[in-house]
């Protein structure tokens, strides 16, 4: 039995080899992540060299139009063509913005991979966070690396800002739509037209059906500024093609998932490098975003409690002596320059329990 | 946002009544717990390698057939199997009181019967996972 205070680096070794104890190492390893994801750094060195999955897929839609169903259909495909391929997922839900729990209830579609060796199944509740929850997602993700996964799959609900970003630690976003959800003004309300590289209409055996995808296709057009729905040139990383926009699919037939595996399979072995170089430089940005959230958390903490900045707030609220937004916030900075450093929250070789 | 502690709501066997196992997942959602549920007609190896997957501290399995004694066995032995012995079994259903003691002795921590108020439900939810031992 793993032990309930084993270090960081021992449950890495333990869930990086084959043995009895590895599922429940990776397990826990992924509870600490998530809820400690300044954890991040360290489990990316501790795991250094590691080889990593082939493509993180974010799947993503509104509730009701099949995602999960879609991911279990996924999953059986890739269990057919792949059988020596681990595969991780990753399903989060929102957390109750009163109770703070939350009803982890996607992995009921997957379950009957529940004993598949070679399928491990993460649920994860949003927490009502910003930024940690992408961070801690990342965490997660690299557990599943671990493990070998060469396909993990991110599920999220896609209708908040959180989720938005859990979905941004994946290469590829699918976005997940059926008819009857809504009109076109609706998909351009949802935000649904910036989040995607591919959109995938489920329930293709509906009435319906053909006419989203349709839609879907023109808007596509007009967003990009093309006829042709080719992407427009991005500002920034040079963004590998993209795989073909629009695909159909009937998730509880199976009909039209082959298709998407394929195309998705295609993507991969087309831009390996590409999809390597961004992910180097999203745990960049990850990385980044924790160093900001410790200095923030930092000069709030500086404004409520340091007797030097006891006037902060109300200098700048009075604004005389030239003292606005800017000067006060140079001086908290110096404050903080001069304080002593907090206790470090994580001792890499002290058992955490 | 405190994180509540994530407990797996399973219904294992031929049983089809979810009504109380839904009503138990929502409360303790409610009071702040990651509840992972699975369903109806989960067998206990299914339930098992999702409770180890998901770290859960406490399975909450609920049985109106009958079989509790069968399937309580079966789950016990495989967490010992998998090495997670340490995860709470709680149980609840449709379970006579002259069954209680034999599964206490099988390693379940609580066996709420019908009638259980979910007040009390959460309640001893509570006190068994921050002891993290079975109640007397």
């Amino acid at each position: 039995m793993t032990p309930m205070t084993s270090t960081l680096a021992e449950l890495v070794m333990v869930a990086g080899r084959p043995g009895p104890d590895r599922t429940r190492a990776a397990a826990k390893l992924m509870t600490r992540l998530e809820d400690s994801p300044e954890l991040l750094p360290e489990i990316l060195r501790a795991t250094h060299g590691l080889a990593e999955p082939r493509l993180i897929l974010g799947v993503t839609g509104s509730p009701g139009c099949g995602k999960s169903t879609l991911v279990d259909s996924l999953l059986c495909e890739v269990r057919r063509l792949h059988p020596e391929s681990a595969i991780g997922v990753v399903a989060v839900d929102p957390s109750s913005p009163f109770s703070g729990g939350a009803l982890l209830g996607d992995r009921v579609r997957m379950m009957r991979h529940a004993t598949d060796p070679r399928v491990f199944v993460r649920s994860l509740a949003s927490r009502g966070r910003l930024g940690g929850l992408s961070i801690g997602t990342r965490g997660v993700v690299r557990v599943f690396a671990l493990l070998g996964c060469e396909l993990v799959i991110i599920e999220t609900v896609g209708v908040g800002q959180s989720e938005i970003e859990v979905v941004r630690v994946a290469d590829v976003i699918a976005v997940v739509l059926a008819p009857g959800f809504g009109d076109t003004v609706q998909m351009l309300k949802s935000g649904v037209m910036e989040c995607g590289d591919v959109y995938v209409v489920n329930k293709s055996d509906q009435s319906g059906a053909d006419h989203l995808v349709g839609r879907l296709l023109s808007m596509l057009a007009h967003a990009s500024g093309s006829m042709d729905g080719a992407p427009p040139t991005p500002p920034t990383l040079a963004a590998p093609p993209t795989p073909p926009k629009v695909h159909s699919t009937s998730a509880v037939t199976g009909e039209g998932v082959g298709k998407l595996l394929a195309s998705l399979d295609q993507y991969v072995a087309e831009n390996a490098d590409k999809i390597t170089e961004r992910r180097r430089h999203r745990e960049r940005d990850a990385v980044q975003d924790l160093l900001v959230g410790e200095i923030r958390a930092r000069a709030a903490n500086a404004l409520r409690t340091n007797s030097r900045l006891a006037t902060a707030v109300d200098d700048v609220l009075s604004g005389g002596g030239g003292r606005g937004v800017n000067d006060v916030a140079s001086r908290v900075l110096s404050v903080l320059a001069d304080a002593t450093p907090p206790p470090a929250r994580n001792t890499p070789d002290v058992g955490r329990p | 946002m405190t994180k509540g502690p994530r407990v797996l709501i399973a219904k294992a066997g031929l049983d089809g009544h979810d009504r109380g196992a839904k009503y138990v997942a929502q409360i303790l959602r409610d009071a702040g717990y990651e509840v992972i549920y699975t369903g109806i007609r989960r067998t206990p190896e299914e339930i098992v390698a999702t409770a180890v997957q998901e770290d859960v501290r406490a399975i909450g399995l609920s049985i109106l057939s009958g079989a509790h004694n069968v399937l309580f066995q079966r789950i016990m032995d495989l967490l010992g199997e998998q090495r997670a012995a340490d995860i709470l079994v709680i149980a609840g259903g449709t379970i006579p009181d002259g069954d209680v003691p034999h599964l206490r002795k099988l390693g379940v921590a609580h066996v709420f019967t019908p009638g259980t108020p979910g007040s009390e439900i959460v309640e001893t939810f509570g006190r068994l996972l921050s002891t993290g031992t079975p109640a007397p």
